[in-house]
């Protein structure tokens, strides 16, 4: 999948927006949105806070979770357990990118956030790089990617479904598997750090 | 037997080539190399016919158990069978190829492209654009044009620059814009696509 | 018209006949949810999957009705541009999700009409949509020509360019999302069978195969 099309779901993510304007409801489609109210904080589709403010007619709230402190948090859970940790947010990678890019004058400390989520997405890549090739050794015929968020998992595609596909391809060749031969195939079933 | 051995010994080379041509060329559409395909055509029915030949001897040594020819006949049968793949293979990528070109250019194409395909992909692209055509007008009440909304939109405008001296351009509101080589313009982003696929813009990416 | 009203036209709640007696009214909050599940399960399955052709009708219309109110409002109006962003958002759903299937029919046109005449034969409900399925008879017909024009190169041919079928691979491994705890979901492992349960809203990476009466019914994601 083209990551432009993961952030394209992303835009979807509910984010709190401050306008400056006066409005009433707007019915779109895919839900209401409004009343705004010039000075109120009302939520919006990322996508809608986005457009408002590349047109200067809002500023976008800091999310809750886009906190130093959290962030810090959470990047020490991610470093120290083997399993992945759940993120505040599905789409906290393309909700980070695009706020950052339209609306960094709106945040505090933003440099910081952009260095945190970074980090916690590099610490996050690298375990799943381990757990990936892990799970080949393995020959798994199917794992839990539990926490993992779409555009990680879009990070492993094609490689690990193609990998895996090979593997199953192999395993049919050899034909049924019998007796003491079956450890393999037993342990394939655990997927150490997929497992939330 | 001699002068059979050194004619095998070219067969696979000429449909390999045909094969290696397109894998050069990708994203392009190389002329179609009819001279090529024919040589590979006739290496497929002389090997058709000294088959056909042995085959009869064989019937015939086999009353008296010998089985000699057998292996020259298989091995000749791997060599049609390897041709006919690279046969398929060479016309099969090359629709794929003009099968997209429907899409980048629509139902007519630049001479220069057009001047590539044969008489025969000549007549099935024209198919292939009216079936595709007649799908689109098929959906819905009124129609849907697929080959545009390629990308997720971010916004509604998008900045483009003119690469070359286009001069008037009217868009779907009426207005009339005025577009010069090197100059920028603000403008909504359906309108845009197609002339960025024509080479009329280039996205400006900020 | 006023401005105010550029989405006044629209109907808060779309009728689908589901069956003969039983009408689902729908939100277009719900059709998009819809459209947006049909188009990831169609990006990643191998196969073709049911179409889903009322629901992308009904898109279809809310579109048509919000473009004709749009082309009579004023640019200054801040709704308008939200509007036109949101419209735009849509048919670039829309569109991708019908480029999908149709890719997916041009890839695999043998397969795929074979199984739909089977389908007409044992008069079960059709994948492809008439306008899908009159677009794939045609792409067949072109192909079948071309090929036949080609590959008759010796009136004995000894092999026959129609044996050489291209079959999506219905085994190959996709991510996946449970929608509802599934009790049991069956693992070939290629030389051994076994079963898992799922608990609602897991994720997992596992063959289409295992999964894919499950992604019909509505009771996995591909994600």
């Amino acid at each position: 999948m083209d990551p432009e099309e993961v952030e394209f779901l992303g835009e979807k993510e509910i984010i709190t927006i401050v306008p400056n304007f006066n409005y009433g409801i707007i019915n779109l489609i895919s839900g209401d949105i409004g009343p705004f109210r010039a000075g109120l904080p009302v939520k919006v589709p990322m996508w809608v806070a986005v457009n408002l403010k590349q047109q200067q007619t809002c500023k976008i709230q800091q999310p809750d979770w886009m906190d130093i402190d959290f962030l810090e948090e959470l990047r020490e859970t991610e470093k120290n357990t083997q399993t992945f940790t759940k993120m505040p947010n599905e789409h906290y990678m393309a909700l980070t990118k695009s706020i950052l890019n339209c609306a960094s004058d709106d945040l505090i400390r933003a440099n910081e956030i952009r260095t945190l989520v970074k980090d916690i997405w590099d610490i996050r890549m690298s375990k799943l790089r381990s757990s990936v090739d892990l799970l080949i050794k393995e020959t798994a015929s199917y794992a839990a990617v539990d926490n993992l968020t779409m555009m990680e998992i879009n990070s492993v595609r094609p490689l690990l479904p193609h990998a895996l596909d090979q593997i199953y391809r192999m395993k049919k060749l050899q034909g049924p598997r019998i007796g003491s031969n079956s450890t393999a195939g037993q342990s394939s079933r655990m997927s150490y750090s997929f497992r939330s | 037997m001699a002068l059979r051995y050194s004619n095998c010994r070219n067969v696979w080379r000429k449909a390999l080539e045909l094969i290696k041509e397109l894998d050069r060329c990708t994203g392009t559409l190389p002329p179609y190399n009819s001279d090529l395909v024919s040589e590979v055509n006739n290496e497929i029915k002389h090997l058709i016919e000294s088959n056909l030949e042995d085959a009869r001897l064989d019937e015939e040594n086999r009353s008296s158990g010998d089985v000699s020819l057998l292996p020259t006949i298989i091995c000749r049968h791997s060599a049609i069978a390897r041709n006919f793949r690279c046969l398929l293979a060479y016309h099969y990528n090359r629709l794929r190829c003009i099968r997209t070109m429907r899409w980048e250019f629509g139902g007519i194409l630049p001479p220069d492209i057009k001047e590539n395909l044969s008489q025969l992909e000549l007549e099935w692209f024209s198919k292939y654009s009216n079936s595709l055509a007649q799908y689109m007008r098929s959906v819905g009440e009124e129609g849907i044009n697929l080959t545009v909304n390629l990308k997720p939109p971010k916004s509604v405008h998008i900045e483009v620059r003119c690469l070359v001296d286009y001069g008037k351009y009217e868009m779907n509101n009426g207005t009339i814009v005025f577009l010069k080589k090197n100059t920028r313009h603000f403008l909504p982003r359906l309108e845009c696509e197609e002339l960025i696929r024509q080479g009329v813009f280039e996205h400006v990416v900020s | 018209m006023n401005n105010m009203d550029i989405d006044h036209d629209l109907n808060n709640l779309l009728e689908i006949e589901e069956d003969e007696e039983d009408e689902i009214l729908l939100s277009p909050a719900t059709l998009v949810k819809i459209i947006e599940e049909a188009w990831l399960n169609e990006k990643f399955s191998p196969e073709i999957l049911p179409n889903k052709q009322e629901y992308v009708d009904l898109l279809l219309g809310q579109l048509a009705a919000m473009d004709d109110n749009l082309e009579n409002a004023s640019d200054r109006d801040i709704k308008k541009g939200v509007h036109q962003l949101e419209v735009d958002r849509l048919k670039f759903l829309v569109c991708s999700y019908l480029r999908t299937r149709l890719e997916k029919i041009e890839t695999y046109i043998e397969h795929i009409l074979k199984q739909e005449n089977e389908r007409i034969e044992k008069g079960e409900e059709m994948y492809l949509t008439d306008a899908e399925f009159n677009f794939a008879n045609n792409f067949k017909e072109g192909v079948d020509k071309h090929f036949d024009n080609l590959m008759g190169i010796h009136p004995t041919m000894p092999i026959s360019w129609k044996n050489q079928i291209v079959q999506p691979n219905i085994n190959s491994f996709v991510f996946a999302k449970s929608k509802a705890d599934i009790e049991s979901i069956l693992i070939d492992e290629g030389n051994d069978d076994e079963t898992v349960y799922v608990n609602k809203d897991s994720q997992i990476i596992i063959s289409y195969n295992s999964v894919s009466n499950l992604v019909k019914n509505g009771d996995v994601q591909l994600i």
